[in-house]
């Protein structure tokens, strides 16, 4: 494999080298121990180490959106015997998000290692000042080093296979094929004379989530047919391919908790079975990579955060209209770019609010300083006590100031406030809503303190950390130790 | 018709330079030459890019052969002598434009390699794309849009390029369109990438989506339920 050849020839020579001084021998036998027995202990463990140093590989596969909770009832069901079976030889441990707790920003936290402000994906959609605008960021705008970067550089071969945020393509050391953020296969391959191999099989990047909406049996459909056809392709790439990081993206188990999660839980006559049978299929994939994979990889799952079902949608851009913070300047706007210069706050989706403060915003009228505080904490006394007015249900858990969250050059760009909501309550962005909150077709919500960590063959101690602690847990298990580190902000679950 | 005729010169540079306008602007100085055979599309393909740029909110001029030949080149035919005083010329205008920080299409047939060649020679590192208009002849001809081509055929044009004069097709051209094959919208969009990919258009070089793929990919978020 390229350079490692020369490495672990060079290494060895060194030791030669070392272990051919004859005065080293006279030390040993004085010391009444066989130096030839020293030096073949001692040329094992070096050895030992640099040869696994050459060849610990990683496999990860990423069950979007699938939660802790939901897997620990599968498997306790005994419907998910692949799964339970792996429990036996390795780790299986509940794990934090990000917040806001968005895939596009925790995925970019694991490929990363950092917070929102350091690597800058901070939503799916984000906004852009001078001149106001909203945007759909993609991996142009991740900042800093992703690990498939990282790991190409250092001449290590990876494969990426529909991992968030990945379009537009990055020219790797090996492939990736794009996210759901591609909207053309032919854009979304690197390097490109892959394309007409996906086109052939019928590769899809993303089922259609409108289905999910109107057509349920024709979503189901699309959920399998797309499923069966990126294990396909990544079955391919796995007999094909020399490589040493292979990633692995499920996004179907993200599609179905959206449109059937309620169905599950509350056991629908048809859907629920439905939702089972593919997580089944879901469970042999985990059996059928434990398999394939051998014990010479190292092989981890995970998710990205958990679900549970929506109870309502919450616009918070109403609650602030009509609490007087935002207006707009017509009677029709397209969106919150069309605010007054008057007004005082707006939000994103999910949950992030904005000041409109002068000099950073392009018409701000809340001034720097006092001002800004006070205005941040009035609204976060007032929206803690939010309620659903149909049920009186309280509706936000938790409001986090933008200081309590984040560090990083992209700070400036991140919301002031970041309202986190009780299970049940989807935050939305949408504005001119009639009402605060409204029941709709969505029937699943993210959950932040919810995904999972399954590692095979170690043994990792309990304890809380976040999607943000994978990159340096990596970094551990493929004992490749990364420049980057010192910019990390999680630690290793492994140390 | 090129030496330098005037002596006791200097050239006199103030404290505002070309950053500093490109800076105001939001963009960098480019000249985007477009050359091609008559009808292969230069014109065509340089007022979609002007206008797409345009949108976006960049400062755009398209030098274009038939006009510059209306005022500061009307004294200029077709002989292999005036037709490189002609690009000398709109090299030298394509040269101030892009030092006043002006994203500059040209669009003029070119047809000698030295002639192009030179006016690269103008510029800075990079301040200069050219853009090969491919388009068989046949077609081209098929085209006609000015109904030159048969004209030509007729002897009523002398020295027209592709019948009875030569056209010399670029080397290693940054940018190379194939108008038979690509649609218009295709054309300018390779044109309008490559000028994100060099950081020459600044305000929206994050940008991954043309206005059609944003449609696309706001619906998928939409149904999700993310936007």
């Amino acid at each position: 494999m390229r350079s490692k050849g020369f490495v672990r020839f060079s290494n060895e020579a060194l030791m030669s080298d070392l272990f051919a001084r004859p005065d080293k021998t006279l030390c040993f036998a004085a010391a009444g121990v066989s130096y030839r027995k020293v030096r073949k202990h001692i040329m094992g463990i070096l050895k030992k180490i640099i040869t696994s140093n050459n060849k610990k590989r990683l496999f990860v596969l990423g069950l979007d959106g699938t939660p802790f909770t939901f897997l620990q009832k599968q498997m306790e069901e005994g419907k998910m015997p692949h799964f339970q079976r792996m429990l036996e030889k390795g780790s299986f441990l509940r794990m934090n998000s990000v917040i806001p707790c968005i895939s596009s920003v925790a995925w970019t936290s694991f490929l990363t290692g950092v917070n929102l402000a350091k690597h800058n994906l901070q939503g799916f959609v984000d906004r852009k000042l001078n001149p106001f605008r909203v945007y759909i960021p993609t991996a142009r705008n991740i900042a800093v080093p992703t690990i498939s970067e990282i790991l190409s550089e250092a001449g290590k071969r990876v494969v990426s296979i529909n991992v968030p945020v990945s379009y537009p393509p990055k020219e790797v050391n090996g492939i990736q094929i794009s996210c759901f953020l591609a909207t053309d296969l032919a854009k979304a391959v690197y390097p490109k004379h892959y394309y007409s191999y996906l086109k052939e099989i019928g590769y899809r990047i993303d089922v259609d989530a409108w289905q999910g909406r109107k057509e349920k049996e024709k979503f189901l459909k699309d959920i399998h047919y797309t499923y069966d056809k990126r294990l396909e392709a990544a079955y391919y790439l796995m007999g094909r391919e020399d490589w040493d990081y292979f990633q692995l993206h499920i996004m179907e188990t993200d599609r179905i908790n959206h449109f059937l999660w309620e169905q599950w839980e509350s056991g629908h006559e048809t859907y629920a079975a439905e939702f089972d049978k593919f997580y089944n299929k879901v469970d042999q994939l985990v059996g059928d990579l434990d398999a394939r994979l051998g014990n010479d990889v190292e092989f981890m799952i995970l998710s990205d955060h958990g679900f549970c079902s929506i109870k309502k949608e919450v616009y918070l851009n109403q609650w602030l209209e009509k609490n007087g913070y935002l207006k707009y300047k017509t009677d029709a706007p397209k969106s919150v770019t069309d605010m007054h210069p008057q007004s005082k706050a707006y939000s994103l989706i999910p949950g992030r609010i904005f000041i409109n403060l002068k000099g950073r915003e392009d018409e701000g009228s809340v001034a720097p300083g006092n001002e800004y505080e006070s205005l941040r904490q009035e609204l976060m006394e007032k929206i803690i006590h939010i309620t659903d007015p149909d049920t009186g249900e309280k509706i936000v858990k938790k409001i986090y100031k933008r200081e309590d969250l984040y560090s990083g050059p992209f700070y400036d760009d991140s919301p002031d406030l970041v309202v986190v909501p009780n299970d049940g309550f989807d935050l939305k962005g949408n504005i001119k809503q009639p009402n605060l909150t409204y029941k709709g077709e969505l029937v699943g919500m993210h959950t932040d303190d919810d995904a999972f960590f399954y590692l095979r063959n170690y043994d990792i101690e309990p304890q809380e950390f976040g999607i943000i602690d994978m990159l340096p847990t990596i970094a551990e298990l493929m004992e490749f130790p990364m420049k980057e580190a010192e910019n990390f902000d999680g630690s290793s679950v492994l140390s | 018709m090129t030496e330098q005729k005037a002596t006791n010169i200097t050239w006199h540079g103030g404290s505002i330079n070309q950053e500093h306008r490109e800076q105001l602007l939001g963009q960098k100085g480019v000249t985007v030459w477009f050359t091609g055979l008559s009808g292969s599309g230069k014109s065509t393909v340089a007022r979609e890019v002007e206008k797409k740029l345009f949108q976006l909110g960049h400062l755009v001029y398209v030098l274009d052969g038939d006009n510059i030949r209306h005022g500061l080149n009307k004294n200029l035919g077709f002989s292999p002598e005036d037709r490189e005083e002609n690009i000398r010329r709109i090299g030298e205008v394509a040269h101030l434009f892009t030092d006043a920080g002006v994203i500059t299409l040209t669009a003029f047939i070119s047809p000698y390699r030295k002639d192009r060649d030179k006016v690269r020679g103008l510029m800075k590192e990079g301040q200069f794309v050219e853009v090969f208009v491919d388009c068989a002849l046949e077609e081209c001809e098929k085209r006609d849009p000015k109904g030159l081509f048969k004209k030509a055929r007729a002897g009523e044009i002398k020295e027209f390029t592709g019948i009875s004069a030569p056209y010399e097709e670029p080397e290693n051209p940054e940018i190379k369109l194939d108008t038979k094959q690509q649609t218009l919208e295709e054309s300018a969009g390779a044109v309008i990438e490559f000028l994100k990919e060099k950081g020459i258009i600044k305000t929206n070089s994050q940008d991954a989506y043309s206005d059609d793929e944003k449609e696309i990919i706001n619906k998928r978020l939409s149904d999700l339920g993310y936007v």
